[in-house]
This record gives structure tokens, sequence and C-alpha cells, in this order.
């Protein structure tokens, strides 16, 4: 018990990798896969997340996804997660639900049946949703979110760095043959740390009461200090940062690289 | 233009201030303002002109950086660091010290990083 808290509370936003220390094939697999594993609306595969193996690109191409914005960040992460949100996933939707009813994943219970899939299904749900570009992308990029986490969190346990970045999408389009149907979402960077994986600890949150309601949505949700604690030892909730010591450790680091300090 | 003369230049003070330079020796001090001051003859403009060339004011009267312009700058930083014979590491770094002098005075710029 308690191992997913630990990683979920050791995830940070990454921005110093090992840049030659080449992030293995396997553990690449592991983060798609639990991206492949996260919870999705009608069963689709909202994201189409394109792998960029640095070293392995072509140089041309490389230097065209260095811009005045990304150069730094193309030398030193190894892995480059290009994460689109496909526009189609509402295509072949009806006969995943179908499948989802026949293996009791949506039931009766609630409503659903085969009939509801096969005659209903379209007009009511999938084709208001098709044909609104501003709802297909708000839904699709929920979900897609929730999986990009999921690889995140995956990497985290593999004792990978991780940070998501926008990008050039011009540039990535055009260099990585995208199609007009994927939306651009994300750049997930990958690598090892050459900082501080904990990055010398966690940074600010605000309290639950501030975000967090019970009944309505003006009663602040009061933590349970017991459960605070646990959430402590179980090592979701970390030591803030210290920010003199995080600031000889950027310095050292720019000066590792070359960077500006 | 000398380091000496560009010190207490705001743009080069708010730099100073920010990255906290001061804590530096007197000697990489001076290295960084000699750079900055060289490229700025380079550029043809002085510090502050330099800071805000990539700037641009929206319609709505909001501060935002000029992509087109920061490419320029980008550029020129490049062909300056060459044209003064830096190679290698050296010239990683000499680049990106311009680019911190930019980056403290609001420009969001990114140059190499050493993987040497």
């Amino acid at each position: 018990m308690g191992e997913l808290l630990r990683v979920m509370g050791n995830r940070r936003s990454i921005r110093y990798f090992e840049p030659d220390k080449p992030v293995e094939r396997e553990k690449i697999q592991i983060m798609l896969e639990a991206m492949n594993r996260s919870s999705r609306a009608v069963n689709a595969d909202f994201v189409k997340t394109v792998v960029v193996f640095r070293d392995e690109l072509d140089p041309d191409v490389l230097e065209q996804l260095k811009t005045p914005t990304t150069t730094a960040e193309v030398d030193m992460a190894p892995v480059h997660m290009f994460c689109y949100l496909d526009l189609t996933y509402t295509d072949g939707a009806q006969g995943r639900l179908k499948e989802l009813v026949q293996l009791g994943a949506l039931n009766p219970s609630h409503g659903w049946s085969e009939a509801y899939v096969d005659e209903v299904v379209w007009a009511t749900v999938l084709k208001p949703i098709s044909a609104d570009p501003g709802i297909l992308s708000y839904i699709g990029a929920i979900d897609a979110g929730v999986a990009i986490n999921q690889g995140m969190l995956a990497a985290v346990d593999q004792g990978l760095g991780v940070c998501l970045h926008a990008f050039n999408t011009e540039v990535a389009k055009k260099a990585l043959d995208i199609p007009d149907h994927w939306l651009p979402l994300h750049l997930l960077l990958v690598g090892y740390p050459a900082e501080d994986p904990l990055t010398g600890g966690q940074r600010p949150r605000r309290p639950l009461s501030t975000q967090c309601f019970v009944g309505n949505a003006h009663t602040p949700w009061e933590e349970i200090p017991e459960v605070t604690e646990r959430l402590k030892q179980e090592g979701l909730i970390q030591d803030p940062v210290d920010a003199e010591k995080r600031r000889a450790e950027v310095r050292a680091l720019a000066q590792r690289f070359g960077l500006p300090e | 233009m000398a380091a000496a003369d560009i010190r207490n230049e705001p743009a080069v003070v708010r730099w100073f201030e920010s990255a906290h330079l001061d804590e530096l020796t007197p000697e990489e001090q001076t290295h960084r303002l000699a750079l900055v001051a060289d490229f700025c003859d380079h550029f043809g403009r002085p510090p502050g002109e330099v800071a805000a060339h990539a700037l641009r004011t929206t319609k709505d009267g909001d501060t935002a950086i000029s992509a087109k312009k920061r490419i320029a700058l980008n550029d020129s930083i490049d062909e300056f660091v060459e044209k003064s014979g830096y190679t290698g590491k050296e010239a990683v770094i000499n680049g990106n010290i311009i680019r911190s002098f930019l980056v403290h005075n609001g420009i969001f710029i990114q140059g190499r990083a050493w993987r040497g």
C-alpha cells in the first residue's frame, strides 16, 4: 500500500535532463502502455503519441525542432513524446460501446443495452459531440490529459523525469508528418534527471479548502489532520522546496550545461 | 561600449539583481558585462533597447514578445559569438550569457545546452 501515493508525491516537472543517458525503450513502452490503460470515454484512443528518440532523429529535422524557445530542451531531453488529440475519436465509437456492453462493462443496471448503442447513441451523444469542434476538442482534451498523466506517473515509477511543454506545432507537424486531424496537445520530455529528482522539495500547493468543497460550491472541504499526517508519511505530501538550496543547484546546473543563470 | 559603461543601465541593473550576479567574482562580473557591451555594439543598440527589441505592444496595450524579432535576436547572438571567435563550450556559455541578460529582462529565449 502507498507506493502509488509516493510516486505521485515524487513527480516533479524536470527541466534538466542527463542529455547523454539514453532512456531504455522498455521504459518508454511502459509509459505508453500506462497511457493506453487510462480511463476513456467511449473507449476511444484519444491520444496519438509520436515518440522521438532525439539522437536517432535526422539531424536536419532535429535542427528544425530547435527554436529560440525550445533549443535547450531539445539538447537536454533524450526522448520527446509529441502528444496529439485524434479528433476522429468518435469514429467507431458505436462498435466499441457495443463491445463494452457485451463485456458487461456497460450494463443494463445503468441503462446501457445493445439497442441503445445501435439505435440511439449516435444521434443523442456522438453526433452532437462530433458536430461541434469546441465540444469535440474539450471532451477529448480531458481524456487525453488523463492518459498523459498516467504515462507521466509510470515514468516517475521507472526512475525517469518528465515535463510537459508547449511546442512549435507547425515545425513539428511538418517534421513529423502529423495528419491534419491530430490536434497538438503537449510535448512530454523524458529523460533521467540531471537535477535532484525531487528538485529540493515539493512545489507550493494551496490548501484543499481553497479548491475543494462539500455539499455545495461554497462550503470548504475540511482536512482530516490524521489523513494529512498519513499522506506525509506515505510521501504524497513532502517538504517544500528550500529556495536557497535550490538556487545553488540551479546555478550549478546552468554552469554545467553552459545555460543562462 | 565598455563593461563599465553599461553597469548602471537599468536593464543591466535589473539583470544583475534578478540573476544575483553580484555573488560572482569581480572577474566573472566584468566578463559578463563586457560580453553584453560588445553584443550591444554588434547589434547597434544600447542594452535597454536590445532587451526591448524583441518586445511589442499589442492592440490592447499589453506587452508581448515578437516571435520574428526574437528569432532575429537569437540569430544575431549566434553570429556575434561566431564572429568573436568562440568555439565549443565557450561559444555555448558566452551566447547564453547574453541570453541570460535578455531572459532577466523578460524575453523568453533558449540557447543550446553544452553536452560535451
